[in-house]
């Protein structure tokens, strides 16, 4: 005698190669360790008395604390956070996103000359921004340095693409060497204007090179800001149509993608992300690549979970890779960029060991 | 139906086709068939916008350059001859993505025990859990023959029939699954579909098309059922070597075979 299954609704199995639980689950814990790394990031001080808890708790009318408590928190400390987090969630996403466009997991701004190309515009806009005429100077005030990256990052993506990509296929040794052309391009230009910095922009200019937080104040994320959150807004649209150019250009086209204009948003949100964030933290190489790689080997290349887990680790990397950069020569501060650089590198090595055969056909 | 009308397509100087009528009715299988370098890819392309070409295809009257991406994508699925795949995708997750243009249209709510179904209908349970990368030649060739099922699952949509646009399909495949292909196909036309199948395999050609198309060198050299257009002369003219046609045991159609040159007697 068989027993008929009398629930309303079957519960549903878990399938085999079925891994968005998987994702899901690893986004909440995501979400749990970047609120809690925020929290030690407000907190990493010197000597540690500042009460954090009580300084945030303030500002809503919750209890009270000293002057020097609020403003630790509130004006040094958040903004310094929030461009960590903002940045760090930015630069993974546009290395998650490059990837899907090019098809190649080896893909990232920094190493294929879109951070270069970003940083040619914002040191152009830091040196010769004064030359322009003034009402346009009013016009676009402190989103010049912005704007400037943000157009030197999308016009290399797409001198890039073009030049790497044929007949829907992208070729992977094409576009590391004209990363590097580029790179060598746009790091020229930018050393003439660098040549012809005075002395007070030259230190600005070498700091900012190098990469770092620590400048952040509340009026540069307040520019750069709305930038990367439009791009991080609008990547998570872009998921199915990435997913779809896995299997290459006609593929998805056949899918039903309408694959020019993906292709353009992508590019824009790539230039966006890595523009707005070079412009305000200088040159942070490599979370792009490690973040969404690791993420491919535990929750798989799906973009719907990859895109936003992308968000949450490369904020939670960058603002561990900036208490690295605080500790390391404590008192004094290392640039981010050599912290993020001294990890990447060998781990970018690693993936290019494994994924050799890509490389030689 | 559709409607391929004077296709030409020129790379450099040289015609790769030239002015060639085609057509494909819904409710059969249409098998373009020729020797290599005749076209025949190159027609499929044409049809399913890859090449660039002068003439005019149109799917059930409407001109296919009216057709948005997402429009096509429901009412054409195709299957390419090889690719690769750029991410660590499981089995299942590929499969899945053949849903992509009914979840951007609201049309695949309810459909998520599909790509499972597709699976199983080309002999690949239990490979969910597989990366797509890591399958064989042949097994990656059903795999994506899957994803294609799911895109177009049913046959008939709003009173529209969709089509299966299939290259190569069973170039990898052996015997067994040959003909597990074959009649997913002839299925998939007799319920309402249209299919149209770029075949190497004259035999499967003859078993599972209900027309035909004959191509060399560019040009439409005969089109018709496989009784009319797989004949002894045809074939000869067209593969340059001695064919002749048998009738198969079991079916009466067309059975095809080589002829081997006389052997060399100082060999």
């Amino acid at each position: 005698m068989t027993i008929a299954d009398t629930r309303p609704f079957a519960q549903p199995r878990p399938v085999a190669g079925d891994r968005r639980a998987k994702a899901r689950a690893l986004r909440m814990a995501l979400i749990i360790v970047l609120g809690l790394t925020m929290l030690m990031g407000l907190g990493w001080g010197a000597a540690g008395e500042t009460d954090v808890i009580g300084a945030l708790l303030a500002k809503f009318g919750i209890g009270e604390v000293s002057r020097v408590d609020m403003t630790v928190v509130w004006d040094i400390r958040m903004p310094r956070v929030l461009t960590g987090a903002l940045v760090g969630a930015a630069l993974a996403v546009a290395g998650a996103v490059m990837q899907g466009l090019f098809r190649n997991p080896l893909a990232d701004p920094g190493l294929v000359g879109v951070s270069a190309g970003a940083g040619f515009g914002a040191v152009a806009a830091i040196v010769l921004g004064g030359l322009l005429p003034l009402a346009l100077q009013n016009l676009v005030g402190a989103y010049l340095i912005p704007l400037a990256a943000f157009s030197g990052g999308w016009v290399s993506t797409i001198v890039l693409y073009k030049i790497a990509t044929r007949g829907g296929r992208t070729s992977v040794a094409t576009m590391l060497l004209a990363g590097i052309a580029l790179g060598a391009l746009t790091g020229a230009l930018t050393g003439f204007i660098v040549y012809k910095a005075t002395d007070d922009q030259l230190r600005d200019l070498t700091f900012w090179g190098m990469g770092s937080v620590a400048g952040a104040t509340w009026a540069k994320l307040l520019t750069a800001g709305p930038i990367i959150a439009l791009a991080l807004v609008t990547a998570p649209f872009l998921a199915r149509s990435l997913d779809a150019l896995a299997l290459g250009e006609a593929v998805a086209s056949h899918m039903g993608i309408d694959t020019q204009k993906m292709k353009r948003i992508a590019i824009l949100s790539v230039a966006g992300s890595v523009g707005a964030s070079v412009a305000i933290t200088g040159g942070i190489g490599f979370i792009g690549i490690v973040v969404p790689h690791l993420l491919r080997l535990i929750q798989g290349p799906e973009h719907r979970n990859l895109l936003p887990n992308a968000a949450l680790l490369g904020a939670i990397m960058l603002l561990l890779a900036d208490m690295v950069s605080r500790l390391a020569v404590a008192p004094a501060e290392l640039p981010i960029g050599i912290v993020t650089a001294c990890l990447g590198g060998p781990f970018f090595l690693w993936i290019l060991l494994k994924n050799r055969a890509l490389l030689e056909n | 139906m559709l409607v391929a009308s004077e296709i030409t397509v020129q790379f450099g100087t040289r015609k790769v086709l030239d002015r060639v009528n085609f057509s494909a009715r819904a409710g059969e299988v249409t098998a373009i068939v020729g020797p290599n370098g005749s076209g025949k890819t190159t027609l499929l392309r044409a049809m399913t916008g890859e090449q660039d070409f002068t003439g005019d295809v149109s799917l059930d009257g409407v001109p296919l350059h009216h057709l948005s991406a997402l429009d096509l994508a429901q009412r054409r699925a195709v299957l390419p001859q090889s690719g690769n795949i750029a991410f660590p995708f499981t089995v299942l997750e590929l499969v899945r993505l053949g849903l992509t243009a009914g979840l951007s249209t609201g049309r695949a709510d309810g459909l998520d025990h599909l790509p499972q179904a597709a699976l199983a209908r080309v002999g690949l349970e239990g490979f969910e859990g597989r990366m797509a990368q890591e399958l064989s030649g042949g097994e990656r060739q059903r795999v994506q023959l899957a994803r294609v099922l799911v895109q177009i699952w049913e046959p008939v949509l709003d009173g529209h029939p969709r089509w299966l646009i299939l290259d190569e399909p069973v170039s990898a495949l052996d015997i067994g699954h040959q003909l597990t292909v074959m009649e997913i196909a002839r299925d998939y036309a007799q319920r309402g579909g249209g299919v149209i199948a770029v075949m190497h395999d004259l035999n499967l050609t003859a078993m599972f098309a209900d027309r035909v198309t004959l191509l060399s060198e560019g040009q439409l050299r005969a089109d018709g059922t496989p009784e009319e257009v797989l004949t002894d002369a045809a074939l000869s003219a067209s593969y340059g070597c001695t064919v002749r046609t048998n009738t198969a045991p079991p079916t009466g159609g067309p059975w095809i075979l080589p002829q081997a040159s006389a052997a060399h007697p100082d060999l």
